[in-house]
C-alpha cells in the first residue's frame, strides 16, 4: 500500500509486479471468469428455487439422548396422548347456557367435523353424543348425552342442559370453571387414513382461520374463539417464517442505502450487493443439491452470508477507491486490491467457518444443519466476494463522485480517527483496561441469572404476546389443563400394564411427584382406576382407593382414554403436568422421578424418560448445557490457534481474544437480563458471534503490526491503521448489524432471540477490536525499533 | 511395616465390601400395610374421609394413611406419624386420650395418645384369616353334628354343611386375593368396647381395647354381603348400623345381638348421625335421600333436603343445629333438630365427606379438597 511509486507506470505490469499465479490467472480470463460465474450461478439460482421449507419436529431435538430415543421408541403407542386440537368458543356477555351460543358451538361442532384430518370418532364438544352424563340412582347407573332429548333452546332445555352438564364432570375439561367458554377437542390423524398424505399443518391452520375463527366470530359477534393445539402452533410457526421474506427485502434496502451513504457510488453500492446475493444464491443451491432444507433456523443464515459477504465486498470497494484516487485505472485496482485483501480475506473466512463448524458438536440436528449451512455459505463467499466482485469492478471501477467522496471523508474521518488514536495512548490504555475489567465484572454478576432452556409461558417458538400464546394462556387459566408435560413411558410384558404391584408403585410415585414444587398434577391408569372404582361403589370417596383385586383393577379401567394403555396392555404413560418448563422446575421433577425409578425396581416393569413436551426439553437442556462449555471451549480454542500460527505472538493472541472474551461474558449478561436461556436456537449465536468477531481482530491486529514493521510509533501506527482498516471494520460491524436486526421483528420468538444477540455481538465485538485492542497492544506488543 | 501395611488393606477390603452391602440392599417393594404414611404438605389440601374431636383437639383421617390434628379448631394442622399408607376412611375417640381409625386393606389403628402417634392393631390378612378360622370350625361343627345328627336332620344339616363349605371357599378365595376389603366406619362405645363395619357385610367387634378381634358378620340377617357404611350409637345402648341398598341392623344390647330395620328406603344410606334428642336420628345417603326417626330406628319419615345430591356425613352440636354435607360441594343446615333443612351448594362444587362442630358458629368440613373451616351453614365455601 505504498503510495511513494511515481505515476510514471502506474497502469503496467511493470510498476506494480504481477502479483501471484492466481491473480494473473483470474485477471487474463475475465470473460471466461465471469461466464463460468454466470452459467454457475443460473444453475444454483434454479436449485435454490426448489429449496423446501423443512419444519420437521426431529431435527429440532437431540435424538441420540436416551429421553428422546425411548420416546421414539413408543411412538406410536404415545400417539393417542399428543395431536390434537382444543377450540375454545368463548361468550363475551353472559354465559354459555343461551341459545344463539349452543347454536354457535354446534355449527362450529359440524364444521370442525368436515375438517380434513380431524379424528372424527374422538371428535368432542357439548353436541357430540360421546360426551353424556352420568348419575347413579338406586338401580344403577343413568345417563345420556348433555344436549336433552328434543333440545328446542327454550328456557327449559336449557336449564336441563346446564344439569345435565354438571352431572357430566366435564366442569374444567370440556366447559370453563366460569361457564363462559366450552371447548371443542379433535384429535388429529398424522396420516390421514383416507388419502394416505401426512397433515399440511399449514393448510390446516389457514383453514382453522377461516372457516372456525374468522367465520364464526363474524357470524356471532358475541362468540371469541381461541385455538391451541400442536398443529395450530407448527402452523403458525410456518407462517410466521413467511415474514422472513419481508425482512430479506428490508435488509437488502437498508444495506443498500447504506453503502450509497458510504460510497456515493451507484456501482461501489451495487456490485457488492449482487456479488452478495449471487453468494446466497450459491449458498441455497448447494444446500439443496446436498439434500438439505430450510428450517426456521437456518433460514437465517442466508442473512449472515449476505452481511459477510457485503463487509467483504465493501473492504474492496474501500481499497479500489483508494488504489483509483492514487491514480490506477479500474483493472489496475481491482489486482492491486485483490493482492492486498486476498490472503486476510481467506484467513477471515477460514476462521468464520472453522468457528462455526464446531457448532457440529451439538447432537442437535438443526444446530448441525446450520453449521453446515454457514460453512457453506462462508466458502461460497471466498469464491463470490473475493474473485468475482474484484473482476467486476475491474470492468466498471467507481464513478468520480465515489472517488471524490472517498477522498473528502478520508479527511474528515482523519480528526475522529486521530481522536481514537488515543485510545493507545499510555495514559488512556490503563483506564479502558480497567473498565474493561469492571465491565466484565459487572458482566460477570449478570450473567449468573442466565438459564438453560426456554424461560417463557406457553409455546417458548412464538412470543408470549402472540395470538396463540394468548389464546393458551386463555385455556389454561379457564380449564383444569397445563401446556407442560411430562410423560414417563412404562414398558411391561404384554397384558401385564395394569397389575396391582405395578399400579401400588405408580400410585406412590404420583404422590411423590405431586409433592415435588413444579409439579401441577399427574395422570395415570392408577388416577382412572380410584375415579372409576369410587363412581362403581355409588359415588362414595371412601372408594377412592386402588383396589387389590385384578377384577376390580380390570373393569375399572376398562374404558380407559386410549392413550393411557396400548393395544396388548404392555405399555402405559404416566403422565405429569408441570407448572412450566424452566430449566430448574424440569431437573427437578427429572431428578425426582430418577430416584423414584431407582427406588422401585422390579423384573415385571421398567419406566422410561421421558417423552412430552417437557421431556423433550429436559433432554434438550441436558444436551445444550453439556455441549455449552465444550462448544465455547472449541471455537476460542480454534481462533486462538488460527490467531497464533497467522501472527506467531502470544501477545497477538491476547489482544485479539480479549475483547471477544469480554463480548461473550456480557452477551451472557444481556441474556441473563433479557430472560432469554441458553437454548437451540441462542447457543450458536455464541459461536457465530466469536467466529465472526474475530475476523476483526485479525484485520486490525495484522495492519497494526504491518505499521510497526514500518518503525512507527504505537499511537501512530494505530492510527494508521485506523484510518485503512478500522474504517471498514467499523463499517462491517455496521453492515452485519443491519443484516441481522430486522429479525428481532420476528414473529418466531427464537429467530428475534437470535437477531437481538447477534446484533449485539456484531456491534459490541467492533467496539471491543477499535477499543480494547489497541489498549492491550500497548502492554503487550513493543514497537521494534522505538522501544 | 509390611504386615502393618497388610492389615490396614485388609481392613480396607473388608470396610468396602460390608459399606457395599450396606448401602446396595435390594428392597423389595413394601405392602401399604407396612409402608407409613409419607409427610407431606399438601394432605391438607388432598382427599379427607373423616373428622372427630379428641377432647378439645381436631383429628381427621384420609388418602394415603394421612391423619392430621389441630389444636385450633381446624386453623393449622401437623401430620401424625402412622404407620400405613393406605386411604383411611373413619376415625372416631371415645375419650380424648384413646382413638381408632379405620381404612382399605382391612386395617384398625390405634392411638392413645390423642392422636399423635398410632399403631396398627388389625388388618385384612388378619380378618381373612379370623373369617377362614370361624368358617372352618363351623364346617368341622357340623360334620361332626352331621355324624350322630337324628334321621329327621339330616337334610337341613346337609344343606346347612354345604352352605358353611361355600362360605368357607369364598372366604379362601377372598384370602387368596389378599387384604382387599375396606373398612368404611367405626365405632367405640367406651375405650375397650368397639365396631369396625365395612364392605362386603364386614362387622368386627372388640372388647379389649382392640387387641383381639371377632367377626360379628354371622349375627346379621346380610346374605348377600351388602356394605356396611355406617355406624352409631345412640343412648341406653342402642346401636345402628346403615349401608348398602337400604341395609340397616340395630342392636338393643350394646352390639351383641342385632336385628334388621324395616328401612324406610331401597337405596343405599351412606351415613347416620344423633342430633342431641333422646331416640331421633338421621339416616341419608344416595341422591339427597334423608330421613328421621324419633324412635330410636323404629320407625322413619323422609325429610325434604332440597338436594339431589348424594349426602355423605352429618354432625351436630348438641342444642339443634345439625348440618350434614355431601358430593357436588352439598351443605344441608338445620336449627330445628334435622326436620327442616335449607341447602347451599359449593361454588368449586368439590365433594363434602364429613364434618365436626367445633363451637357454636363454627364448623370443620373434610373431603375432596381437604380441610375446610366453616360455619354451619357453609359460608365462605
Amino acid at each position: 500500500m505504498s503510495d511513494a511509486n511515481g505515476q510514471a507506470n502506474k497502469n503496467s505490469h511493470e510498476g506494480v509486479g504481477s502479483g501471484s499465479i492466481a491473480e494473473r490467472l483470474i485477471f487474463t480470463n475475465r470473460p471466461v471468469i465471469l461466464g463460468l460465474f454466470l452459467i454457475l450461478t443460473a444453475f444454483f439460482a434454479y436449485n435454490a428455487a426448489n429449496i423446501k421449507p423443512d419444519a420437521s419436529f426431529e431435527r429440532l431435538i437431540p435424538l441420540e439422548h436416551p429421553f428422546i430415543v425411548n420416546m421414539m421408541e413408543n411412538r406410536e403407542d404415545l400417539e393417542n396422548l399428543g395431536n390434537s386440537i382444543r377450540i375454545a368458543v368463548a361468550v363475551k356477555e353472559g354465559d354459555i347456557f343461551n341459545k344463539a351460543y349452543m347454536e354457535t358451538l354446534s355449527e362450529i361442532t359440524d364444521e370442525v367435523f368436515y375438517l380434513g384430518g380431524v379424528d372424527r370418532s374422538g371428535l368432542k364438544t357439548l353436541w357430540t353424543p360421546n360426551v353424556r352424563w352420568v348419575e347413579v340412582t338406586e338401580d344403577g347407573f343413568q345417563g345420556g348425552p348433555v344436549i336433552p332429548d328434543g333440545y328446542d333452546g327454550s328456557q327449559e332445555s336449557l336449564e336441563t342442559l346446564r344439569q345435565n352438564v354438571l352431572k357430566s364432570g366435564q366442569v374444567g375439561r370440556l366447559v370453563a370453571d366460569n361457564f363462559k367458554s366450552t371447548i371443542v377437542y379433535a384429535p388429529l390423524f398424522e396420516i390421514n387414513p383416507e388419502t394416505g398424505e401426512p397433515l399440511d399443518y399449514k393448510q390446516f391452520s389457514l383453514e382453522l382461520e377461516a372457516k372456525i375463527r374468522d367465520k364464526y366470530e363474524a357470524k356471532n359477534p358475541n362468540v371469541q374463539i381461541h385455538i391451541i393445539g400442536f398443529a395450530k402452533k407448527v402452523g403458525d410457526l410456518i407462517e410466521g417464517i413467511g415474514a422472513i421474506a419481508t425482512f430479506a427485502l428490508v435488509t437488502l434496502g437498508l444495506t443498500f442505502t447504506f453503502l450509497f451513504i458510504y460510497s456515493r457510488c451507484f456501482k461501489g453500492t451495487l456490485v457488492p450487493v449482487l456479488t452478495s446475493v449471487v453468494a446466497v444464491i450459491w449458498q441455497l443451491g448447494i444446500l439443496k443439491l446436498l439434500g438439505y432444507g430450510l428450517d426456521p433456523y437456518s433460514v437465517l443464515v442466508p442473512f449472515l452470508v449476505f452481511a459477510i459477504g457485503i463487509s467483504h465486498g465493501v473492504q474492496i470497494v474501500n481499497q479500489i477507491a483508494v488504489q483509483q484516487a492514487h491514480g490506477f485505472n479500474p483493472l489496475m485496482s481491482a489486482r492491486l486490491s485483490f493482492r492486498a485483501l486476498v490472503r486476510p480475506g481467506i484467513l477471515a473466512l477460514v476462521s468464520d467457518a472453522i468457528g462455526f463448524l464446531t457448532l457440529l458438536l451439538i447432537e442437535v440436528d438443526v444446530i448441525k444443519d446450520l453449521a453446515v449451512a454457514a460453512g457453506i455459505g462462508v466458502a461460497v463467499i471466498i469464491v463470490t466476494n473475493l474473485i468475482l466482485h474484484p473482476v467486476i469492478m475491474s470492468y466498471t471501477g467507481l464513478s468520480k463522485s465515489g472517488q471524490k467522496h472517498a477522498k473528502k471523508v478520508d479527511m474528515s474521518e482523519q480528526k475522529s480517527f486521530r481522536v481514537l488514536s488515543f485510545m493507545a495512548h499510555q495514559s488512556v490504555a490503563p483506564i479502558s483496561i480497567l473498565i474493561a475489567i469492571l465491565g466484565c465484572v459487572i458482566g460477570l454478576y449478570y450473567q449468573k441469572d442466565l438459564k438453560i432452556g426456554d424461560l417463557d409461558k406457553g409455546a417458548p417458538e412464538l412470543r408470549p404476546d402472540s395470538r396463540y400464546n394468548l389464546d393458551n394462556d386463555y385455556i389454561i387459566s379457564n380449564y383444569s389443563t397445563s401446556a407442560d408435560i411430562l410423560v414417563v413411558m412404562i414398558k411391561t410384558p404384554p397384558e401385564k400394564c395394569a397389575t396391582y404391584e405395578l399400579l401400588d408403585v405408580m400410585d406412590r410415585m404420583q404422590w411423590r411427584l405431586e409433592n415435588t414444587a413444579g409439579v401441577e398434577s399427574t395422570a395415570s391408569l392408577v388416577s382412572v382406576s380410584k375415579l372409576v372404582t369410587k363412581a362403581l361403589n355409588e359415588g362414595s370417596f371412601k372408594w377412592y382407593e386402588l383396589s387389590r383385586s385384578e377384577a376390580i383393577i380390570n373393569s375399572s379401567i376398562q374404558r380407559a382414554p386410549s392413550g393411557l394403555v396400548n393395544s396388548d396392555c404392555s405399555m402405559t404413560p404416566m403422565i405429569v403436568y408441570l407448572e412450566d418448563h424452566e430449566a430448574e422446575t424440569l431437573e427437578r421433577v427429572v431428578n425426582t422421578m430418577q430416584d423414584l425409578i431407582a427406588q422401585y425396581p422390579s423384573e415385571n416393569y421398567e419406566f422410561l424418560l421421558g417423552a412430552g413436551n417437557a421431556g423433550v426439553e429436559a433432554a434438550t437442556n441436558e444436551v445444550i448445557s453439556k455441549a455449552k462449555d465444550k462448544m465455547l471451549l472449541s471455537v476460542y480454542a480454534v481462533v486462538s490457534f488460527l490467531c497464533l500460527i497467522t501472527f506467531r505472538s502470544i501477545a497477538a493472541v491476547i489482544c485479539i481474544i480479549t475483547p471477544l472474551a469480554l463480548t461473550s461474558v456480557l452477551c451472557e449478561a444481556l441474556m441473563a437480563q433479557l430472560g432469554i436461556g441458553i437454548k437451540v436456537a441462542t447457543l450458536p449465536v455464541i459461536a457465530l458471534g466469536v467466529g465472526i468477531g474475530v475476523d476483526y481482530g485479525i484485520y486490525i491486529y495484522s495492519q497494526l503490526e504491518t505499521k510497526l514493521k514500518e518503525g512507527l510509533p504505537l499511537q501512530e501506527a494505530y492510527f494508521q491503521t485506523l484510518i485503512t482498516t478500522g474504517k471498514a471494520v467499523s463499517f462491517t460491524g455496521i453492515t452485519l448489524g443491519i443484516g441481522v436486526c430486522t429479525w428481532i421483528f420476528s414473529p418466531i420468538k427464537f429467530q428475534a432471540d437470535m437477531g437481538i444477540l447477534l446484533f449485539f455481538m456484531f456491534l459490541w465485538n467492533m467496539i471491543g477490536s477499535l477499543w480494547l485492542l489497541p489498549a492491550l497492544a500497548r502492554f503487550l506488543v513493543r514497537p521494534k525499533k522505538t522501544a | 511395616m509390611t504386615s502393618i501395611f497388610f492389615r490396614l488393606k485388609n481392613k480396607i477390603l473388608v470396610g468396602l465390601l460390608l459399606g457395599g452391602a450396606v448401602t446396595m440392599p435390594v428392597h423389595a417393594v413394601k405392602d401399604v400395610l407396612e409402608t407409613p404414611a409419607v409427610m407431606s404438605d399438601m394432605a391438607s389440601e388432598s382427599l379427607l374421609l373423616d373428622v372427630t374431636k379428641a377432647g378439645s383437639r381436631i383429628v381427621s383421617v384420609g388418602a394415603r394413611g394421612h391423619i392430621l390434628l389441630s389444636d385450633d379448631k381446624g386453623q393449622t394442622w401437623r401430620q401424625a406419624s402412622v404407620p400405613v399408607s393406605v386411604l383411611l376412611t373413619a376415625v372416631h375417640f371415645p375419650d380424648d386420650k384413646h382413638g381408632w381409625a379405620v381404612g382399605h386393606g382391612g386395617v384398625i389403628l390405634h392411638s392413645s395418645d390423642g392422636g399423635e402417634t398410632w399403631t396398627k392393631q388389625f388388618d385384612g390378612n388378619l380378618a381373612n384369616k379370623s373369617i377362614i378360622d370361624q368358617a372352618r370350625d363351623l364346617v368341622v361343627n357340623l360334620e361332626q353334628e352331621l355324624e350322630s345328627a337324628p334321621e329327621d336332620m339330616l337334610d337341613d344339616l346337609e344343606y346347612e354343611l354345604e352352605d358353611a363349605q361355600f362360605s368357607l371357599e369364598d372366604a379362601e378365595i377372598d384370602s387368596e386375593i389378599g387384604a382387599s376389603k375396606p373398612f368404611l366406619d367405626v365405632h367405640f362405645i367406651d375405650r375397650n368396647t368397639g365396631f369396625a363395619v365395612g364392605a362386603y357385610g364386614f362387622i368386627f367387634k372388640t372388647e379389649d381395647g382392640g387387641n383381639t378381634w371377632e367377626n360379628f358378620g354371622d349375627r346379621m340377617e346380610n346374605q348377600d354381603r351388602f356394605h356396611l357404611n355406617s355406624i352409631v350409637q345412640l343412648e341406653d345402648n342402642v346401636v345402628l348400623v346403615a349401608g348398602e341398598a337400604g341395609t340397616m341392623f340395630r342392636s338393643p344390647d350394646g352390639g351383641d345381638s342385632w336385628e334388621t330395620v324395616d328401612s324406610p328406603y331401597d337405596g343405599s344410606f351412606f351415613g347416620l348421625t344423633g342430633t342431641g334428642e333422646a331416640g331421633v336420628v338421621l339416616a341419608f345417603g344416595l341422591r339427597g335421600n334423608l330421613f328421621r326417626s324419633e324412635d330410636y330406628g323404629e320407625t322413619w319419615e323422609r325429610v325434604d333436603s332440597g338436594t339431589q345430591s348424594t349426602l355423605m356425613g352429618a354432625g351436630h352440636n348438641g342444642s339443634g343445629k345439625v348440618s350434614v354435607v355431601g358430593n357436588s360441594g352439598a351443605v344441608l343446615h338445620s336449627s330445628d333438630g334435622g326436620r327442616t333443612f335449607v341447602e347451599k351448594v359449593r361454588e368449586n362444587r368439590l365433594g363434602n365427606v364429613a364434618l365436626v362442630f367445633t363451637g357454636a358458629r363454627q364448623m370443620v368440613i373434610v373431603g375432596e379438597s381437604g380441610v375446610n373451616v366453616t360455619t354451619p351453614t357453609g359460608e365462605n365455601l
